[in-house]
């Protein structure tokens, strides 16, 4: 009888105090509040991006260089040669995005960024079931998981630098661009940088909790949610991946 | 706060299992077929492929705020003060677009 009481009490006073209204801890509230901020955030960012680039041209011309063809070393100054690279014009994604490590010479128009996005997708998988093992207090598979995420970020991050300096090494600058507008260039280096860095930061704050699991924090504590909080985190770093994805290679 | 407050522990581990790697497919497939339409659609340049991509990158966020951020098993209270705050991005999209316009003019 106690118990049917206190249960329609805490119905009809779900705004009233002493509890989270949300039905989650402060913490967790406090993480979305933040992703909510850091989204916007990123949105004026994209906008900008979505905004000067509505504001050229894109590239007329309606030849394809056709996907794993050969091109020579200097592609760059014979796209500028054919007007396909104009400071009139946006550049098309896949003529400036076509190179692959260790594949040097081909035209892979998005195959190294599409792995990117895969070892993201990959690494948001793993840290949600590091979440799932959490529930069930299982220390070694949480570590496990977190572990794989930790190698995950570190993988897109590798994969980052490496496109970095492919792009620095054909003369792209925050002042200067070969392949077209030089917002072109500077806004590649704000955004994706950004992104970069909040994935840093996330593989970051991940080793922290990896190393609170194993020292068994967590498990004294009785409960996993610094693993769930700092999945909130790494999930968002994923969806802002996703964006970035479609506005700088796929528009 | 305890920890204990959740409402999806009617969920088994393995059905938790199985969505999170049913969502991993879906986000898979849906990233193939990106790649997929932007060379299918390499020489065709429209507002409506660029809205297209938006729609799929709006789907993909869909399922990862949905299943993979727990926001499907929160109370609803908790998606209102985070997604309806967020939609004020739309407004800012609206403006830049009809600016876009008069700056395109211009050039």
């Amino acid at each position: 009888m106690a118990n049917t009481t206190t249960l329609e009490a805490e119905k009809k006073y779900t705004w009233g105090g002493g509890k989270s209204p949300f039905t989650v801890s402060y913490g967790k509230l406090m993480m979305w509040i933040f992703l909510l901020s850091d989204a916007f955030s990123f949105s004026s960012l994209l906008v900008t991006y979505g905004f000067i680039r509505f504001t050229f041209p894109a590239s007329g011309a309606n030849e394809i260089v056709k996907p794993l063809s050969h091109t020579a070393d200097n592609f760059v100054e014979a796209m500028r040669e054919a007007h396909l690279f104009s400071p009139e014009h946006w550049p098309l994604p896949e003529l400036v995005f076509n190179h692959f490590p260790f594949l040097h010479g081909l035209h892979l128009p998005l195959f190294f960024v599409s792995l990117m996005t895969f070892v993201l997708i990959f690494s948001s998988v793993t840290m949600v079931l590091a979440v799932e093992a959490g529930h069930r207090n299982a220390k070694k598979e949480v570590a496990f998981y977190m572990l794989l995420t930790i190698f995950g970020g570190i993988a897109f991050l590798s994969c980052q630098a490496w496109e970095w300096s492919q792009f620095i090494t054909e003369g792209a600058s925050l002042h200067g661009n070969p392949f077209g507008p030089t917002a072109f260039a500077a806004l590649f280096f704000i955004v994706t940088g950004f992104h970069g860095f909040h994935v840093f930061s996330g593989v970051v704050l991940n080793f922290i909790i990896y190393v609170n699991v194993l020292d068994g924090t967590y498990e004294r504590r009785g409960h996993y949610e610094m693993v769930e909080k700092v999945g909130l985190y790494w999930h968002f770093v994923d969806l802002v991946w996703v964006f970035v994805f479609t506005f700088f290679y796929l528009i | 706060m305890e920890h204990t407050e959740h409402l999806e522990h009617t969920e088994s581990p393995a059905d938790i299992k199985k969505q999170i790697w049913r969502t991993f497919w879906i986000l898979s497939f849906l990233t193939v077929i990106d790649i997929v339409l932007y060379f299918a659609l390499l020489s065709y340049h429209s507002m409506w492929k660029n809205t297209l991509f938006i729609l799929l990158g709006v789907v993909k966020a869909f399922y990862i705020v949905a299943v993979f951020m727990h926001m499907k098993f929160e109370r609803k209270a908790l998606a209102g003060i985070i997604i309806l705050p967020f939609m004020l991005v739309l407004v800012l999209i609206w403006l830049v677009l009809i600016e876009g316009g008069y700056t395109f003019d211009l050039r």
